[in-house]
């Protein structure tokens, strides 16, 4: 476990490096380095620093924070499909943004992160709530979710098969999620919301590490359940309502960033959160680079290109392994 | 401490002929409502038509606009929407027992993805053309991306584990969506073209289309009925299952050929639409029994129901032929699915 941050950790640089010298403009090792320390002419000091370095770096950001929330939804529903989706996040927010986008189409596209925002934190305090009777029960959530989503689903199908095509399309482009148009005002936007969320959830991982082995043991062992999951899913919801918000839906990262790493790291949250973050901004980053260079000048966004990269790796992964 | 006392029937309630014969009672109960229902959805419409004129075109055709009406536009819709219903709810049922997962639906197989997928291909590829191979293409889609799932999912060393499975179903799902994404975002006339079929769309179905698919659709069932005490005995996990001398893998194996079978034709028919497979076995999970000799039998049942109805209503209150099912569906489903997860589960169950 120890080994394996500080190898994610350079992998994660090595990407960053490719990030800012590979796209329609190649930019040679030296021009690289002045540009870092800002001594490159200000064509190439923009290109570089404005353009691709904060886009990776939010490719980072945005794919750590899925990981994580992935993590924790997967251990606090202790079901290994549920991804933070479950909670209806991804619905609320595909609905909100796809009313934004089809439905009032001449709004500014600066509304859709705040709409993104609210349409998820609200859609898990809707789950939540109605899935509180005397307490909270991880199946109760699952099924809730489930029914919540498909009604937010009902309102983004009929959006989607009688809205304008071209809207349609628009909205089609959020919602496969992307990191266009990244810059740094979004960056540090989204590090200031992601920092404390994502340091609780590292703290918490005993507490992770507990509420895994069921309700009844888990209180056992002296845990208040229902304060724990509440604060649990809040954090989750925080987290990647923020990121939803900003990049869009990117759902794969979610769901396997945790699978993956707890092959590398095992079971313990300790290792397995810091584990998965890196694991999920690796991903992401590399899905960001792959997805704007191979059809350049067309770009694919990234969430499409983590499901094109990331399933036969993971795929590959399945096949030497043992004990599940 | 005190108030705690086991209900004294429950033991015996399970097994009693009392609450078989009720269950049998309210399954005959539940199968004269869907024909009812079925013959409702016939003779409701803009141009509404008497019961007896139904009958005499069904069996005794004489070309009149009315019998043209009954056999070419209504009556193809509901068998449609009845093969649909009662396919992916039953194929829903047996994911969620052979993945002991309440969250596994037929899609988790790749199911919609691998059909979505290889109807957009083919529209891209060979234009509008496509016609009535488009149920086809779906067909085709939907089991090589199951047998792909299944394949991947037991490549290793135990077999086809559900946790592998479900993850393997995942990935290639996944995989499949982008790939359909990725299509769409260039290519805008197919798009057009079939996002109303994305979303369940019961309008302008053939009944050559739904003679092609019947078959496998009853093949699948008569299976699934065979299967059902088997499930049982697999939703209690493999350990279980391998302990009581079942053959795990076999039952397994068998299960997604019958998935396959029922939700790729369900697929091809009416497009992907996840929400029947998904919430109808858990409705008779909370209502009827946990036994899947019962909840097969009625989530065949409930689930054509439930498409059935859900096409009639958006025919009738939005008097709009093209309405999305899918939609209609989920607006009508979903309060219900929530108030019964709401009040019909423990308080305490993990």
């Amino acid at each position: 476990m120890t080994r394996a941050i500080p190898v994610l950790i350079i992998f994660n640089l090595m990407a960053v490096i490719a990030a800012m010298m590979w796209g329609d403009q190649s930019i040679a090792w030296s021009d690289l380095a002045n540009a870092v320390i800002g001594k490159a002419s200000p064509e190439l000091q923009m290109i570089v620093i404005e353009f691709r370095l904060s886009r990776a770096i939010l490719a980072l950001l945005a794919g750590a924070g899925l990981a994580v929330a992935g993590t924790i939804s997967q251990t606090v529903m202790r079901n290994p499909l549920a991804e933070p989706g479950v909670l209806g996040i991804n619905a609320g927010a595909a609905l909100v943004a796809s009313v934004v986008i089809i439905a009032f189409s001449g709004v500014s596209p600066a509304v859709l992160p705040w709409a993104g925002f609210a349409g998820a934190v609200a859609m898990a305090a809707a789950v939540y709530a109605l899935s509180w009777k005397r307490g909270t029960s991880s199946i109760r959530i699952i099924l809730v979710g489930i029914g919540l989503s498909a009604f937010a689903g009902a309102g983004t199908s009929f959006l989607t098969a009688f809205g304008n095509v071209v809207d349609v399309q628009r909205a089609m482009i959020w919602l496969s999620g992307s990191v266009y148009g990244a810059d740094w005002s979004k960056v540090h936007g989204l590090l200031i919301w992601l920092a404390a969320p994502l340091a609780l959830s590292w703290f918490c991982s005993r507490q992770l590490d507990l509420i895994r082995f069921g309700d009844d043991v888990a209180a056992g062992l002296g845990q208040n359940v229902n304060m724990m999951r509440a604060f649990l899913i809040l954090l989750c919801t925080l987290i990647s309502g923020a990121t939803v918000a900003t990049v869009g839906l990117v759902g794969f990262v979610g769901l396997i960033a945790p699978h993956i790493a707890s092959r590398i790291a095992g079971p313990s949250h300790r290792a397995l959160i810091p584990v998965a973050g890196l694991t999920g901004s690796l991903l992401l980053l590399i899905a960001d680079i792959v997805g704007r260079t191979v059809i350049a000048p067309a770009q694919l966004p990234a969430g499409i290109v983590t499901a094109l990269l990331g399933a036969p790796f993971f795929a590959y992964l399945l096949k030497g392994r043992r004990h599940v | 401490m005190t108030s705690f006392r086991r209900p004294p029937a429950t033991e015996g309630q399970f097994h009693s002929r009392r609450a078989e014969f009720s269950r049998a009672a309210l399954l005959v109960l539940a199968i004269a409502g869907l024909l009812v229902s079925a013959i409702l959805a016939i003779m409701a419409g803009q141009n509404p038509i008497s019961p007896s004129t139904v009958l005499s075109a069904i069996f005794q055709f004489d070309g009149s606009r009315d019998h043209l009406v009954v056999t070419l536009l209504r009556l193809p819709r509901i068998a449609a929407a009845m093969i649909a219903g009662a396919g992916l709810a039953v194929s829903g049922a047996i994911m969620q027992a052979v993945t002991r997962n309440p969250l596994a639906s037929p899609g988790l197989l790749g199911i919609n993805a691998g059909a979505a997928f290889a109807v957009v291909a083919s529209l891209t590829l060979f234009g509008a053309s496509v016609g009535n191979a488009q149920v086809w293409y779906a067909f085709a889609g939907a089991a090589l991306a199951a047998t792909c799932v299944f394949f991947i999912g037991s490549v290793g060393r135990i077999g086809a584990t559900p946790l592998v499975m479900v993850l393997a179903g995942a990935v290639v799902a996944t995989f499949l969506t982008s790939l359909t994404t990725a299509i769409l975002i260039f290519d805008q006339t197919t798009l057009d073209a079939v996002r109303l079929w994305t979303v369940g769309s019961l309008s302008g179905r053939t009944m050559e289309q739904v003679l092609a698919v019947a078959p496998y659709t009853l093949a699948g069932l008569a299976g699934s009925l065979m299967l059902a005490r088997h499930l049982t005995t697999l939703s209690l996990g493999t350990d279980v299952a391998t302990a009581l001398g079942q053959n795990a893998a076999f039952w397994r194996g068998l299960s997604v050929v019958i998935v396959i079978l029922l939700s790729g034709s369900a697929v091809a028919l009416v497009g992907p639409v996840g929400f029947v497979g998904l919430v109808v076995p858990h409705i008779i999970r909370l209502t009827i029994s946990v036994d899947y000799r019962w909840i097969i039998p009625f989530s065949a049942v409930i689930g054509a129901f439930m498409v059935v109805v859900a096409d009639l209503a958006g025919r009738i209150i939005l008097a709009n032929q093209s309405f999305p099912v899918g939609v209609t569906m989920a607006l009508i489903g979903a309060p219900f699915f929530l108030w019964l997860a709401r009040y019909r589960t423990g308080a305490d169950k993990s």
